[in-house]
């Protein structure tokens, strides 16, 4: 599934904490391809996914679904999941099942899914262990199963990986990689690790106090002039070597 | 210090004498709190989570008030019942005055805003994520209702704990909408209160005993089987 945003305005007691209508006024999110969102905290990154994703409402402009407009609400093959998920409180197996369940799967189906994922994302150790009580990593490796559990169309992810290890962050970014090949999963994610941006990702855009500096491909944010992107990645750790293998 | 050693073996005697006055007491006392925690529940359970979930102009008012009600004294809630039930009162006509009803209804009052005003707060802090989080897995209205029930079930067992709990431990309302009529409207509060004003320490103090063992024991059964009867700190 494409996303589009067109002149999109978010505002909150009247200051524009998003205002998509100048230089890149029209951002487009690729279907199957995997969409970095970069910037510094408070750019408003979190507010243009939240938008797409329909759980916050826009003030105007457009959000387009393969070109079609969203009605402010989720559309049922799209999924969010953010750095601190929410995870019911029943097991790790029972909240991976949840969305396969209210999808009125068969029961052999759902346990056929839910065993592929937790072996997948290593938690069959875990399975009925209380999701409220797993650690950070368990956590978000069951919040990403759970999302797609239900082979959602578009995945929104904010900050998947923050504070993971490099073997986990390896597993769920392999997931991705996976599902974006065999089912065509467009996958928009915010990551402040530009190393894992150029790792994954087809396609970057860069905010900056609620105003898109740059969308394109990721060779083109490193050759950008703008002295804000520029400064944001001299701060972060990109390896050369890294970026190479990329290009 | 005599009278209050004297006091405690009076009160055991009189416990394991089964009675019938105290028995007849305590099921009352029973009956009147169970009930008014019952309905306090059934109002303050969905409205509370409606609050804590909705954004709305005025929520922070809302919110103010409710925890004003929570610690309404329950003297207060008596005589306002007590005003409306009176013969010459609005609903004078139906004669619930020192009535167990009255008792229920004064003691409903006094309950919903601590059971509402729980489930509020938790709703608040926890509630709206579980929406959003359902949302985005494809969860419809009835099938967010129900998540958001089960989500909360641990805050709505403590705030029907905590409503029980100042239920059956208030004196002020049944004591005015009641009258402490023996055989009819007295309950344990009020024959605590009546028996410490007449010199009777030991009938005072077994009843005493019986209130503390009944929170002792819905208390441990929240912990054990819904809370989760641990203290184990987790990092």
């Amino acid at each position: 599934m494409n996303i589009e945003t067109k002149n999109l305005i978010k505002t909150y007691n009247d200051d524009a904490v998003l205002n998509l209508t100048r230089d890149y006024n029209h951002l487009f999110f690729e279907s199957g391809k995997i969409n970095g969102i970069l910037g510094p905290n408070g750019s408003g990154k979190t507010t243009l996914m939240k938008i797409m994703a329909g759980l916050i409402s826009k003030t105007s402009g457009d959000v387009l679904y393969d070109g079609h407009p969203g009605n402010n609400d989720t559309p049922l093959d799209i999924t969010y999941s953010s750095h601190r998920p929410t995870l019911f409180s029943r097991s790790v197996y029972e909240n991976i099942a949840y969305p396969l369940k209210i999808r009125k799967y068969p029961k052999d189906q759902i346990q056929r899914i839910v065993t592929e994922l937790l072996n997948e994302f290593e938690l069959s150790d875990i399975q009925d262990h209380n999701a409220k009580k797993l650690s950070g990593g368990e956590s978000q490796k069951t919040a990403l199963a759970r999302a797609l559990s239900f082979s959602p169309k578009v995945i929104f992810l904010d900050e998947p990986t923050a504070n993971i290890d490099p073997k986990n962050i390896k597993l769920m970014e392999t997931a991705l990689l996976k599902r974006k090949q065999l089912h065509n999963l467009t996958v928009i994610i915010i990551t402040h690790n530009l190393s894992q941006a150029f790792r994954i990702c087809d396609n970057l855009t860069f905010l900056d106090q609620g105003v898109c500096l740059y969308s394109g491909p990721p060779q083109g944010l490193i050759e950008s002039s703008n002295p804000i992107i520029h400064d944001f990645i001299s701060f972060n750790t990109l390896s050369n070597t890294e970026f190479q293998l990329k290009s | 210090m005599n009278y209050i050693i004297n006091g405690f073996v009076e009160a055991f005697r009189l416990l394991l004498s089964f009675d019938p006055e105290i028995t007849q007491i305590v099921l009352l006392s029973l009956f009147v709190s169970f009930s008014s925690t019952l309905y306090a529940t059934i109002i303050g359970v969905p409205f509370g989570i409606l609050l804590g979930i909705t954004n709305f102009r005025g929520k922070q008012i809302v919110s103010r008030f409710l925890y004003t009600f929570m610690s309404f004294p329950p003297v207060v809630i008596g005589l306002f019942t007590a005003l409306f039930l009176a013969r010459s009162g609005p609903f004078g006509q139906f004669k619930l005055m020192y009535t167990p009803t009255a008792m229920i209804i004064a003691q409903t009052i006094l309950v919903t805003p601590v059971i509402m005003g729980i489930v509020f707060n938790n709703a608040t802090n926890s509630g709206y994520e579980v929406v959003l989080t359902g949302k985005t897995l494809g969860a419809g209205k009835r099938d967010t209702l129900i998540l958001l029930i089960t989500e909360l079930k641990g805050t709505i067992m403590i705030a029907l704990v905590t409503g029980f709990g100042r239920a059956i431990s208030e004196v002020g309302a049944v004591m005015i909408v009641g009258g402490n009529i023996r055989g009819f409207t007295r309950v344990m509060t009020t024959f605590i209160a009546m028996n410490n004003n007449m010199g009777q320490y030991s009938t005072a103090i077994a009843m005493g005993i019986i209130l503390m063992t009944i929170s002792f024991i819905t208390n441990s059964i929240l912990y054990k089987y819904i809370i989760g009867d641990t203290n184990e700190y987790r990092d």
